[in-house]
């Protein structure tokens, strides 16, 4: 136990660095370097071939990527934005039920434990056109005639993969608020109530500010596997029809698997990565902002 | 009085709301799954009949029987996939866990220099999706020739695993006062085992909820398998559903049991764990 031992913390934390390094960073590394190469998986040998920046000039011409990237930030505004709105609205429903909350929120999270992939096999097994939950029960319903062709028209293509991304993550969101909701001193409510506060006053001033933390908690942890929509979107449409549908993460798929042109797909791949880290940072910064909040005010 | 009685109207009314609201909500989230679970039990003509029947006339396990008979009998390799998909997440889980502890340990107990930009660097790199990391990492599994097997897999997983892990874990230990283990020092422990016989037991849940945790994101994987595997010694389920889709012709029926198969362990391994996970995940969101 004497002479020199490097500081405890460092020891604990090196296997963790290790395993990242070796499966994340270093390979992630290697990307780099062959983005900068028209490496092919067919011709090895373009593998040291060093063009610089032709890749990503290339990229920035392309419009399909561009659609593609565009497609991308739209796709996680409306879903993010919407799950958000859902998950709040869910958790006051559950907060409120006075009998049943253990099987309520037991229930809540079942798309949790759904995988991406089958989310996706759900929802086209069931927005499918000919024997499709929806198109039956509109029918039955009598509200159309015809099957509404939704995994094969690019809008309603694109709606159906938001209500899945949507169906399978807004579990996260609601769980993480209730958690905040039951945390919540209710002294706090009973001032405001006693102050006069309308019900919506009382939410937007004291119940919200209350609950924020872990609402950025459940973003954070949704922008660390944002590319979940990748699963979808290849089983729902596998970009389809006709690239209307492609997202980041399935064009840079097709470019490296089925094109083979690894270079250009590493160096498409960095722009997703770069997406994905902008997100994480910005909600892990406006986790630690409102954790401050809380802890001035409380 | 006519006050009292409008109040007492409108407060019954919204009370109807809320359980309409209730009601279609919960039927929202359960729906689909159902569906899956009842089509599954279907003969195949019903499923696609036109105009749709919506009450079972018959109810069968062929699908399973299927399933589980072989590939010689129009089924897949569901009981391969199944095995790869328990060893592969069974053991990147038990080394996540290892490596999570050690982790969440330092950054619950200890302060040093540039935390939480550890932290963060940490969790940055779970961020990369898994399609973009799999480009590099198919290029060097082919080189090493660890390609399609199941340690290739296990190795991606773990590294998958660890930024999330030490995330939860970390709230695990923090949550255990920080004296019980100082008093066992005081008692004459040494750290090693205050920790083993103090703190450790302490977290414990958390702990295993953080490990089925670990093994239901294994389980789930999809865009790192599909191309990190090829063939029935490696395949896991998620990329074994894919065998029920042809050309152009899917069979609805046995894609739903397999999805039924895949799906009642993750079940019941998340109601386990449900209330520790939201523990773990949220302390610290009140008191930094």
């Amino acid at each position: 136990m004497k002479g020199f031992k490097p500081s405890p913390p460092f020891l604990l934390l090196l296997p963790a660095v290790i395993v990242l390094a070796a499966v994340v960073v270093v390979p992630l590394l290697l990307s780099l370097y062959s983005s900068f190469t028209p490496f092919r998986l067919t011709r090895p040998e373009t593998f040291f071939v060093f063009i610089g920046f032709r890749n990503y000039l290339s990229i920035l011409s392309n419009t399909d990527f561009w659609w593609a990237f565009g497609r991308t930030v739209l796709l996680l505004t409306i879903a993010l934005n919407l799950e958000m709105l859902l998950g709040l609205g869910l958790a006051m429903l559950v907060e409120k039920a006075t009998r049943g909350q253990r099987i309520l929120r037991t229930l809540m999270m079942f798309p949790m434990m759904f995988s991406p992939i089958l989310v996706g096999f759900q929802f086209k097994f069931m927005f499918n056109d000919n024997i499709g939950l929806v198109n039956n029960a509109l029918q039955s319903l009598g509200l159309t005639q015809d099957a509404i062709p939704w995994l094969i028209e690019s809008h309603l293509a694109f709606i159906a993969i938001s209500i899945a991304e949507i169906w399978s993550s807004t579990a996260i969101f609601a769980i993480l608020i209730l958690a905040g909701l039951l945390a919540m001193p209710k002294e706090p409510i009973e001032a405001a109530r006693v102050d006069g506060c309308t019900p919506w006053q009382t939410f937007r001033y004291v119940t919200w500010p209350f609950v924020m933390p872990f609402a950025y908690i459940a973003m954070t942890i949704r922008s660390l596997d944002v590319a979940r929509a990748y699963d979808i979107v290849k089983i729902m449409t596998d970009g389809g029809p006709a690239g209307r549908t492609e997202l980041l993460w399935t064009l840079v798929a097709r470019t490296a698997y089925s094109d083979g042109r690894m270079g250009m797909a590493n160096a498409m791949a960095y722009f997703s990565i770069l997406l994905s880290i902008a997100f994480t940072v910005y909600f892990f910064n406006k986790l630690a902002a409102a954790r401050t909040q809380i802890g001035a005010e409380w | 009085m006519d006050e009292n009685s409008s109040a007492r109207l409108k407060r019954r009314l919204t009370g109807i709301v809320y359980r309409i609201g209730l009601f279609l909500a919960m039927l929202t989230i359960c729906l689909p799954g159902l569906w899956i679970v009842l089509s599954s039990l279907r003969p195949t003509v019903e499923i696609m009949a036109k105009p749709p029947v919506w009450i079972p006339q018959e109810i069968s396990f062929d699908a399973y029987v299927a399933m589980f008979s072989g590939i010689g009998k129009g089924g897949i390799p569901v009981i391969e996939y199944f095995r790869n998909s328990l060893i592969i997440s069974v053991t990147s889980t038990i080394i996540a866990v290892a490596i999570g502890m050690a982790g969440g340990y330092a950054f619950a107990r200890y302060r040093f220099r540039g935390k939480s930009s550890v932290f963060l660097g940490l969790m940055l790199t779970r961020t990369v999706p898994g399609i973009a990391l799999s480009l590099p990492l198919f290029f060097l599994y082919v080189r090493l020739g660890i390609i399609d097997t199941h340690f290739g897999l296990i190795l991606a997983y773990v590294a998958l695993n660890v930024p999330f892990t030490i995330w939860l874990i970390d709230g695990f230990f923090r949550q255990v006062p920080k004296d019980l283990a100082e008093a066992a020092q005081i008692d004459g422990c040494t750290r090693w085992q205050a920790f083993w016989q103090v703190e450790f037991p302490l977290a414990g849940p958390g702990i295993a909820s953080a490990a089925i945790f670990a093994f239901l994101t294994c389980w789930n994987e999809f865009a790192l398998a599909s191309q990190l595997t090829r063939s029935v010694s490696a395949k896991t389920l998620p990329v074994g559903l894919l065998d029920y889709t042809a050309e152009f012709t899917i069979d609805w029926r046995g894609m739903c049991a397999l999805a039924v198969v895949m799906i009642i362990p993750a079940l019941t391994l998340t109601y386990i764990v449900q209330k520790h996970l939201v523990g773990g995940l949220t302390s610290g969101a009140v008191k930094g």
